[in-house]
């Protein structure tokens, strides 16, 4: 007998266990535990349930001591653990229904840490648009906390950051399964901080963020304006900093563009290595499409592959949305669909063509900037209506898609290459220019 | 051990007690009976069958103190005729117990008390709440019929209890339906949630008073303790799903029933389901009916509309006209609302303002 493996030694204690207590007994307590692990000359025997627990140790302690010395005085003491259920038996096979099931089994999340586990590397699509974010990712589990730290990622919604923080947390607990990870979004932190405010326990707060080898805040943007939870983020950002403690941002825009914010706040976040989530191109969109249907376990055609990723446009998770349906209509009718049934159901999913007239536009921004409208129409190169009118030229041509020629044309006759300038321009100031960016992005909710 | 008892308040004890004795016969013997303990603290009733377990005490006299253990069924059918006040005495010698009232003695065999087992507490609660024993058994008695029956996912056959916010809630699903019960608690309580075995839940729903009960739980154990008694059951500890993102924000078609009429159509059209038990539940929309359906080639056919007011798009769903017919009872407003997402998305079943009952059920393939 090897007296190191724990089902060999079981064995041979239940053999003499079965030898010196009555047969009720002995399968009532005995049938459902297992050594779960020798450790220190411990074993650690695992029980079904508390009510075990306390009946080992009043009555089978002795008798289990001294089976085990006999096999070895290695052996110095037994414990008794309550075995989580979820770890006793493995799944098998379930009866058939025909009431479709719920999808539970996406949403186990667990409270230790808040990670989903169904975000993993393993259903990451790396393509051009995110294989910056992918390398940086893959290098911070390398060497976590000291080659890019904090790594702050942004991008628009449904592009795939929470997927890529969550996976770096969960890969992160694979590899160093003894060091602590958390994911929470800064709504959540702030949460947390007012109510220990509240409570009266704002050290208890400090203590519990602290202890963290790896710390992962979702959508850092939602901490504008809250002053005090910012500063609250700015010591313990500095404390895990300073103790090379891996820290993972995300947002929806850069940390130079996220609005009222504090400045040394803002400043830490960008220390690091800031990476952007670009939008998927047609080829990472079709991987992204074939990956998620046959997760679902859906084959479709090359074809419909092809319509569906070039037809839905904007986020992932509007793809997600689309071949969800696919697959319910699989699941319904029994086949995958073909290209004309997928075309017709994403009739329902495909957004109404913005449509807008020129004038619209033009009144909306005029008001913005608080200038004359007429203004724009004319020949004047006054500064203060040249940049509305660019704008006006960049979110014509942005947004609705109207050509260089008829923008031109309607805003008072310019030449399209006036327009094309234009367009470039407010493209390219953009980037550096965080006034800029967001007076486009106010300027975008007025036109709704 | 001799001991004397008021005849009445035993017979109630024992009724109680004896639900937790265990009925497999393939077990341990003594997990059959009841344990009768007089010590220093009082007379104490006792049964478990390890998953469950309840101490209950009982008024009476103790002559010599002492413990034995009585095959429950045997002890049951004794004490169930005692129905006026006088005494009873029970006179423990050898392996036998002496029960005697009045003239009529009977003498039974005991089982060893050595192999009784004791009572789990939990060791360092975690978190202790205080909670109307009222609302308790509401909120088990209105999930729990929603857990599963199978032991695959033992989360799933659990009863979800948590505090959050002001709100104490009971869910259980096993994932073709789900029900959640909410109840706004006055007093101020810890968050906690726990996952108590749906069959412990019942049990102890039947078994607590209405008068406020404590609760103390830790990881693997929960007590609940009213006066002097303590009933006490293992927990689960897993994961439950964050079932919330299951439940639909938006819906395609609403309809709003008195929930009579529908409960008697149910059960008007089931007699015609299959051996799916499948019924057809139509959102007719222009014509303002809801209505139901039901074909078995062998049997025939039915179908009843229902005046309803609706919104939305028309839709026909499939359902187990079983998951549709378990909430019915359960609302306590006269009209309800079922909500649907569309094809292979879930239907929610609400009382017309009742907010704190939320049932959804999963479509059938068509």
């Amino acid at each position: 007998m090897n007296k190191y493996d724990s089902r060999e030694l079981w064995e041979h204690v239940l053999s003499q266990v079965e030898l010196s207590i009555s047969p009720a007994n002995f399968n009532t307590w005995f049938r459902e535990s297992s050594i779960v692990k020798i450790e220190d000359g411990i074993v650690y025997i695992g029980v079904p349930s508390q009510f075990f627990r306390d009946w080992y140790l009043k009555k089978f302690h002795p008798l289990l001591l001294k089976i085990i010395r006999g096999v070895s005085y290695e052996f110095r003491n037994i414990e008794y653990m309550i075995v989580k259920d979820a770890s006793r038996k493995p799944r098998t096979e379930r009866r058939r229904e025909p009431s479709m099931e719920m999808p539970l089994d996406e949403f186990y999340i667990n409270k230790s840490d808040n990670l989903n586990p169904k975000y993993t590397f393993d259903t990451f699509v790396v393509g051009s648009f995110n294989e910056l974010a992918y390398a940086a990712a893959q290098a911070i589990l390398a060497r976590p906390g000291i080659t890019y730290n904090p790594l702050f990622i942004y991008g628009d919604t449904g592009r795939g950051k929470t997927h890529l923080i969550q996976a770096i947390g969960n890969q992160f607990k694979k590899l160093y399964p003894n060091r602590k990870v958390f994911y929470l979004t800064s709504e959540r932190f702030s949460v947390d901080y007012t109510d220990s405010i509240g409570s009266g326990s704002a050290n208890r707060f400090k203590e519990k963020y602290r202890q963290y080898d790896l710390l992962i805040m979702d959508d850092v943007q939602f901490l504008a304006k809250k002053e005090k939870t910012q500063e609250e983020l700015f010591h313990l950002f500095n404390s895990l900093h300073d103790n090379n403690k891996q820290i993972i941002f995300s947002s929806d825009r850069s940390p130079q563009s996220i609005p009222d914010i504090a400045d040394r706040v803002r400043g830490r976040l960008s220390s690091g290595m800031t990476v952007d989530i670009g939008e998927p191109d047609t080829e990472s969109r079709m991987s992204i499409v074939r990956r998620k249907a046959a997760a679902n376990g859906v084959t479709l055609g090359e074809d419909v592959i092809e319509y569906v990723a070039t037809s839905v446009s904007g986020s992932i998770r509007e793809l997600e949305g689309v071949i969800n349906s696919v697959v319910c209509h699989t699941q319904v009718k029994g086949v995958p669909p073909d290209l004309a049934e997928v075309r017709q159901s994403l009739r329902a999913f495909s957004r109404p063509t913005k449509t807008v007239s020129v004038k619209h536009v033009v009144s909306k921004v005029a008001e913005f900037y608080g200038i004359d409208e007429e203004s724009i129409y004319e020949k004047t190169r006054r500064r203060e209506v040249v940049r509305p009118r660019q704008v006006i030229m960049y979110l014509l041509r942005e947004d609705f898609s109207v050509s260089y020629p008829t923008i031109g044309s309607k805003l008072g006759g310019r030449d399209h290459t006036t327009v094309i300038h234009s367009c470039e321009k407010v493209k390219r100031e953009i980037v550096d220019d965080a006034d800029l960016a967001k007076e486009i992005q106010d300027i975008r909710g007025l036109l709704v | 051990m001799i001991i004397n008892l008021n005849k009445k308040e035993f017979r109630d004890v024992v009724g109680i007690v004896s639900r937790f004795a265990d009925k497999r016969s393939s077990t341990l013997p003594t997990l059959s009976g009841i344990a009768l303990i007089a010590g220093d603290d009082g007379i104490k009733v006792r049964a478990t069958n390890l998953e469950t377990g309840v101490d209950m005490f009982v008024e009476g006299t103790i002559k010599t103190p002492g413990a034995i253990v009585i095959p429950s069924s045997v002890l049951r059918d004794i004490s169930s005729s005692f129905s006026d006040s006088g005494q009873v005495t029970i006179e423990h010698s050898g392996d036998t117990a002496i029960i005697t009232a009045g003239t009529a003695k009977s003498t039974v065999k005991t089982l060893p008390f050595d192999d009784f087992p004791s009572l789990p507490l939990p060791e360092n609660p975690k978190t202790t709440f205080r909670i109307p024993g009222a609302s308790l058994v509401s909120l088990i008695n209105t999930v729990a019929s929603c857990a599963s029956t199978s032991t695959i996912r033992p989360e799933l056959a659990a009863v979800l209890l948590s505090s959050e916010g002001g709100h104490v809630k009971a869910v259980a699903t096993d994932s073709f339906r789900l029900a959640e019960k909410k109840i706004s608690i006055k007093e101020k309580m810890n968050n906690f949630s726990i996952l108590i075995p749906a069959r412990n839940a019942l049990d102890l729903a039947q078994t607590i008073p209405d008068t406020d009960v404590e609760v103390r739980v830790d990881e693997h154990q929960c007590a609940v303790v009213w006066g002097k008694n303590t009933l006490t059951t293992r927990l689960v500890a897993a994961a439950y799903p964050d079932y919330t993102q299951i439940i639909p924000k938006s819906f395609t078609s609403e309809a709003t029933v008195l929930r009579k009429d529908f409960e008697g159509a149910l059960k008007r059209t089931a007699v015609f389901s299959d051996s799916f038990q499948k019924v057809r539940l139509g959102f007719d929309v222009k014509g303002k009916k809801l209505a139901l359906s039901a074909h078995n080639a062998d049997v025939g056919e039915a179908v009843e509309p229902l005046a309803s007011s609706l919104t939305g798009d028309s839709l026909e769903l499939s359902f187990n006209f079983r998951y549709l017919q378990t909430p019915l009872p359960l609302f306590t407003s006269e009209s309800i609302t079922l909500s649907a997402g569309g094809i292979g998305r879930p239907l929610v079943i609400k009382g017309v303002g009742d907010q704190s009952f939320l049932y959804l059920v999963m479509p059938m393939n068509q």
